[in-house]
């Protein structure tokens, strides 16, 4: 979990988007952890988002997430 | 099958709960409402009321003037939002494009679905719907609910929202339309721990399940559809707020094929009551139909004379499978040719009923984009048991969700994916056989697809060696 939560974290920090889809995570954890499975991932992503690490980023169909403080803010 | 909360219910009372006296609720006359006009010019918006259909321009105005005649500290949005939301729809008329900015990073502690953030472009012309967001609250199921608990949601939102909602929204949802982000968590916390009420699905997450009114009231409902809703809400809460999927994805119950929440047209997965066994005949009473003693259709298109019931005419030549006939003064079915278009069982309610071994069908795949239109659900699996606590269906579920969230692209709805790879994939994903009726044509289109493994020696041969035993 720890180290799920360190991949998804250290992806987000690196990459120049700053809004990703739940498959983004997946797949920079799953670089890391090869054997990782969506459901524990998501486990670890909801873990950060409980922790105000990550944020939902929402345009009412779909959903992403972000990482806090970077990007779009709230009143833009 | 009697009601078993997942968790104590508590007796909401809206003598204890409410916000305003009922001279606040009731401050305005017909007369003032005639003479009432809205701060901003807004002519076309004016023009949708001409028409022959209840328009919400209508209904904002009223509730427009409700909250110009409240007194200001009583709401904790600006009295004004409701003109402001009327004046930049004028404004959008006027430019021909919207002004309301797309998305936003709004939402409530913990959940990633619910609230839909919205922003205005021109905040400082309408500056009280700067912030406009929607929130989503989870129906009871089958939107059964008391006048106390109306009354209550409705004062709530009138303090902390704009006062609009919307009764309901396609997926079911109560929607409250337009509030500011400091109300977001104010409003969830009087829906959660005053109300015990939750909030709805949106984004990439389960959406709301919304069912029919099922066994409580309709004697056609083949499937507990208020249990079955119930539960795999409360089974799914994860999936429900927490979005982890390629996009969204519904499920709605119908008791019967008369599809009352249309579950066929507007879910992912639509699970539709139907029975096994026969149709139950009652020959007396179909008798009775004949002789006009019951009115048929009970009694629903008894507002004109139609003539005489003729089941000829009405029912036996209607059936979409012609599996009907009358011998003998009996009325008779193929059962194994009805399809369950629950038409003859509509007309003559109190002679026909469906059978009594009960459960429902599975379809996949509806959806509405607006690019290529409409797609109705596919019939996948033609029947499954529906006994609690559903293990069946639960195993169906995660085997759907499993392959769409490895396969699924982005914003990719189910409907699509199997559309994508094919019916015969999507079976196999399933592990379920395919069946003759889900093929176009099954006599014309021989529908079978070899794969190189079901082959023995696969599709590589040596020609020599076949040509030694088949001349040319
Ligand atoms: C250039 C501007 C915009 C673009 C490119 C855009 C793009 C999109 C896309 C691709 C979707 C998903 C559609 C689907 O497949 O279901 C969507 C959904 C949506 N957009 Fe926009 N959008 C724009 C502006 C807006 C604005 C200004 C608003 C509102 C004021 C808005 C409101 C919505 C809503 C409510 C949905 C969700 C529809 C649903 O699935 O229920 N969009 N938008
Ligand atoms: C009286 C005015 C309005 C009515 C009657 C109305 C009605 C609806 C309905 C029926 C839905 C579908 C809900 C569902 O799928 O469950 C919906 C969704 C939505 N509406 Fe409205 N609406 C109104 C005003 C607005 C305004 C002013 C906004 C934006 C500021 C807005 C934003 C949305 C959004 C974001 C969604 C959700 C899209 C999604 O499915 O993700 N609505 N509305
Ligand atoms: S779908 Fe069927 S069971 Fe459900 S309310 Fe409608 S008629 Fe009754
Ligand atoms: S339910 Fe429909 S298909 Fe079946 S016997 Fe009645 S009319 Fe025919």
């Amino acid at each position: 979990m720890e180290e799920m939560k360190k991949a998804i974290l250290d992806f987000a920090k690196s990459s120049k988007k700053t809004k990703f889809y739940f498959s983004d995570l997946e797949k920079a954890v799953q670089k890391v952890i090869p054997k990782a499975k969506a459901r524990e991932i998501k486990k670890a992503a909801t873990a950060l988002i409980n922790e105000e690490k990550l944020i939902y980023f929402s345009t009412g169909s779909s959903t992403m997430y972000g990482l806090k403080g970077r990007g779009q803010t709230e009143d833009h | 099958m009697a009601f078993e909360p997942r968790e104590e219910q508590k007796e909401l009372k809206y003598q204890e709960l409410r916000i305003y006296s009922d001279d606040e609720l009731h401050n305005y006359t017909e007369e003032e409402l005639k003479n009432f006009k809205v701060k901003h010019p807004i002519p076309d918006v004016d023009e949708l009321e001409k028409g022959p259909w209840p328009s919400f321009v209508a209904d904002a105005k009223r509730e427009a003037l409700h909250r110009k005649k409240l007194a200001d500290d009583r709401m904790l949005i600006n009295s004004e939002c409701v003109e402001d939301l009327l004046g930049q729809l004028q404004v959008s008329f006027d430019d021909g494009e919207t002004h309301w900015k797309h998305g936003g990073i709004v939402g409530v502690f913990g959940y990633g679905g619910g609230v839909i953030g919205r922003y205005s472009d021109l905040q400082e012309q309408f500056p009280s719907i700067a912030h406009f967001h929607t929130m989503r609250v989870n129906q009871p199921m089958s939107k059964f609910y008391n006048t106390d608990y109306l009354r209550a949601i409705c004062d709530l939102w009138e303090y902390r929202g704009s006062g609009l909602l919307n009764m309901h929204g396609s997926t079911g949802d109560i929607i409250f339309l337009g509030t500011f982000t400091e109300q977001l968590e104010p409003v969830f916390y009087e829906l959660t721990h005053v109300l015990q009420q939750d909030l709805g699905g949106s984004g990439s997450n389960l959406r709301s399940p919304s069912c029919c009114l099922g066994k409580a009231r309709c004697e056609w409902s083949c499937i507990d559809t208020q249990d079955m809703c119930y539960e795999l809400t409360h089974y799914y809460q994860d999936e429900l707020h927490r979005p982890a999927f390629p996009y969204k994805f519904k499920f709605k119950f119908d008791g019967c094929p008369n599809g009352c929440v249309a579950s066929i047209a507007r879910s992912d997965m639509s699970y539709i009551g139907t029975w096994r066994d026969n149709i139950r005949i009652d020959q007396e009473a179909v008798q009775a139909y004949i002789g006009g003693e019951i009115p048929p259709n009970g009694g629903a298109h008894s507002g004109r004379d139609w003539g005489k019931f003729d089941i000829q005419k009405e029912v036996i030549d209607l059936c979409p499978t012609k599996c009907m006939r009358m011998e003998d003064g009996k009325l008779e079915i193929n059962d194994k040719e009805c399809t369950r278009c629950m038409h003859c069982i509509n007309v003559m309610p109190r002679a026909l009923r469906p059978g009594l071994d009960t459960g429902c069908s599975i379809l996949f795949g509806a959806k509405a984009p607006i690019l290529e239109g409409a797609q109705m659900s596919v019939l996948t699996i033609p029947f499954v048991k529906c006994e609690p606590p559903y293990e069946n269906i639960k195993e169906i579920v995660e085997k759907v969700w499993d392959w769409w969230m490895e396969e699924g692209k982005n914003r990719e709805r189910l409907g699509e994916l199997i559309q994508r790879y094919g019916i015969p994939k999507f079976l196999e994903v399933l592990e379920i056989p395919a069946m003759p009726q889900m093929v176009t044509e099954p006599r014309s289109n021989p529908y079978i697809f070899w794969k190189e493994e079901d082959v023995p020696g696969g599709f590589k041969r040596d020609i020599n060696e076949y040509r030694a035993r088949h001349k040319r």
